[in-house]
């Protein structure tokens, strides 16, 4: 298996180059392009423990519920092309297998699919608060894993603590704790200065941001059309 | 004349020096700036029937436009509707092209629609636009265009595919082994044959899907 990020900035898209055998997982609208003798097979089956439990939960946290994996059908090689709907970056994450990452609600793009995927509860009150949600998803075991996000993606390497707004959090290793906060000193402050509830990470761990945040543009663009 | 395509991939715009007497059409609204000598013609290029077609069949403006530098060279700059990637192609032949997909060529290009057939009805639209001719054209998409090479079989999902020659011939189909028809997204465009198709990074459609939740919820009073 080949994983190739093509474009750099707000127009990545990823080739993933399939051996006989190899098999690729994505969000279900995820694949814009494929050799002819790629099948895809689109299941709400969550990989490894989840089951119809996993699915539900899925269906809750506003995720796309599907994921689609793809596999050669010929004994020959094959290539699927896999984009995200917002303009940003894409970034491949190798996992090793002794932490797992968590990716917020929209960040998943795919992953192979000896990686396990479950969706983590976050509580209602924090979903409700965080503006996305109220589920990550938790991906665990070796292999890769591809991200997206709407702009950049910075990776912070995390030693202390750091806060990050809740729309700009895109995937983050669970060695770290997070906890919902207020940015300012008081509540009154936090919700003045536009903030509102922030995500406080402490401990060690890769943290990844992205530049911007989808929630503020589809805030935007929605007053502009016609009511639904 | 002479071409610069600026501010590629994702913002791209495409800047014409033309001397005396060349000329080169482009979509109405394409212009972003130009030199004070360019001499603006606007036509339906072939009639209003042409105009009508291109307009109610493909998605493209009813009039274009023809600049040429009089008195002197001149220079224009064209830009595309949505940021995205410009292609700059020697046509000698046809093309086909997704709708809304050109932005501008030389005079000798003629632009056509191109009946699709039903199946184009779960793709952008019942027709395409054709162009033909021999000089050189531009068309645009929204985020990177990739060449393929097609040899016997390519998929594309709906809403990707740009241009491709007209020796492909393409056909909407499922994939194939799907377990929930439920969601049904799962359109795709089978290309067969031999030839270049060019597909783009993102998709409008999926955008707009996805800005549709933030619309604002009509009152019931």
């Amino acid at each position: 298996m080949k994983i190739n990020i093509q474009g750099e900035g707000a127009f990545a898209s990823t080739l993933v180059t399939l051996n006989p055998g190899d098999k690729f997982v994505s969000e279900s609208g995820a694949m814009y392009r494929s050799s002819a003798n790629v099948d895809i097979d689109v299941t709400k089956k969550s990989r490894g423990k989840g089951g119809i439990l996993g699915g539900l939960k899925r269906l809750l946290s506003g995720e796309n519920f599907f994921f689609s994996t793809y596999e050669t059908n010929d004994g020959q090689p094959g290539e699927v092309g896999l984009a995200p709907t917002h303009q940003g970056e894409i970034e491949l994450i190798e996992m090793d297998g002794t932490t797992d990452w968590m990716c917020a609600g929209g960040s998943y793009l795919a992953s192979s699919a000896d990686l396990e995927i479950d969706t983590e509860f976050q509580g209602f009150i924090r979903g409700a608060f965080s503006g996305e949600a109220p589920f990550f998803l938790r991906v665990s075991g070796p292999g890769p894993l591809l991200v997206t996000a709407f702009g950049r993606i910075v990776t912070i390497n995390v030693k202390d603590e750091i806060i990050v707004d809740t729309g700009h959090v895109v995937a983050f290793e669970e060695s770290l704790d997070y906890e919902l906060t207020k940015a300012g000193s008081s509540w009154i402050q936090s919700w003045l200065a536009g903030e509102g509830v922030v995500l406080r990470f402490k401990g060690q761990g890769k943290l990844m941001v992205q530049s911007h945040n989808p929630n503020e543009f589809g805030g935007t663009l929605g007053p502009m059309l016609p009511t639904r | 004349m002479d071409h610069r395509i600026i501010c590629n991939p994702t913002y791209s715009a495409l800047e014409v020096s033309l001397n005396p007497g060349e000329k080169i059409v482009a979509e109405a609204g394409a212009m972003s700036w130009m030199s004070t000598n360019i001499k603006t013609e606007t036509s339906t290029r072939g009639g209003i029937m042409a105009g009508l077609k291109r307009k109610l069949l493909t998605g493209e403006s009813f009039f274009q436009n023809t600049y040429s530098a009089e008195g002197g060279p001149g220079e224009i700059g064209l830009v595309p509707g949505s940021p995205g990637d410009i292609v700059s192609h020697q046509l000698d032949g046809e093309l086909i092209l997704e709708k809304g997909a050109y932005l501008a060529s030389e005079e000798s290009v003629k632009c056509d629609s191109k009946w699709d057939g039903l199946k184009g009805l779960f793709n952008e639209g019942m027709f395409a636009l054709r162009v033909t001719g021999s000089g050189q054209l531009f068309f645009n998409c929204y985020g990177i265009a990739e060449p393929i090479d097609v040899e016997g079989e390519y998929i594309v999902d709906n809403g990707y595919a740009v241009a491709w020659e007209p020796t492909l011939q393409y056909q909407v189909t499922k994939a194939k082994k799907i377990r929930s028809f439920l969601f049904s997204d799962m359109l795709l465009l089978k290309f067969q044959g031999y030839g270049k198709l060019w597909v783009q990074s993102r998709s409008p459609r999926s955008l707009a899907n996805w800005v549709y939740p933030f619309r604002p919820q009509q009152s019931n009073n």
